[in-house]
């Protein structure tokens, strides 16, 4: 997950890269007073690269799918819930003393 | 194996044997369901960005947007190793939801960038 993320940081970052160089092509443009018609090639597959990487962070960081058969191997219930019907008192506990002259330690 | 709590970890829907109900892990279900909101979420910001600074006007931001959207259905697809039915209850719900919730983000992000790159 830390890889995801970083290859997320990265994606984002070839973004923000992509967006100051189309910014300046915008301002040569208005220099030479030509049409915006759309961002020179290089920008259009950083664009592309960036978008790939934050797809594939957009994958791999939330997390696994969790299976939701009942039977599977990682769903299995091996406890019970507390419940007073399964808890046992008739233990060895019953021969300590009963009672105990120790005041509580704050 | 450390006790549970009350608060069980695998509700279940239960059904009889007659009308034979699938039963499936709720709690997985539901988290499931969060981890591609949130790869949806995300992927409609990112597309609205790319829309952005491609400098998109119209129809054409929003054929964008859709096809991102098919590309990140792939995407969760293979990344559910395709078999839809051990990890959700439909295909519906993989392919389509978040599906319209992504879209104000994806076009919030579409002005914002837009504006950035294009007016500022």
């Amino acid at each position: 997950m830390g890889l995801g993320f970083a290859i997320g940081v990265f994606g984002v970052l070839i973004l923000f890269h992509a967006a100051y160089a189309t910014i300046q092509y915008r301002g040569l443009l208005k220099i030479t007073e030509e049409e915006f018609s759309g961002p020179p090639m290089n920008v259009v597959a950083e664009l592309l690269l960036g978008l790939f990487f934050c797809m594939w962070a957009a994958l791999a960081v939330p997390g696994k799918f969790l299976s939701i058969h009942p039977d599977s191997e990682e769903n299995r219930i091996v406890s019970l819930p507390a419940n007073l019907d399964f808890m046992i008192f008739n233990h060895r506990g019953k021969v300590f003393p009963g009672q105990m002259d120790l005041k509580l330690r704050h | 194996m450390v006790a549970h709590g009350d608060s069980s970890s695998s509700e279940k829907k239960l059904g009889n044997g007659l009308n034979d109900l699938p039963t499936f892990n709720a709690e997985n279900l539901q988290q499931n369901m969060k981890t591609i909101h949130y790869s949806r979420t995300f992927m409609s910001i990112i597309g609205g960005v790319v829309a952005g600074i491609f400098g998109f006007t119209g129809l054409k931001g929003f054929v964008l947007y859709f096809l991102v959207m098919a590309f990140t259905s792939i995407g969760l697809m293979a990344k559910a190793k395709f078999s839809v039915h051990s990890y959700f209850d439909s295909w519906n719900r993989v392919l389509l939801d978040g599906l319209f919730g992504g879209l104000m983000s994806f076009v919030l992000f579409w002005t914002f960038a837009y504006d950035i790159v294009h007016i500022f």
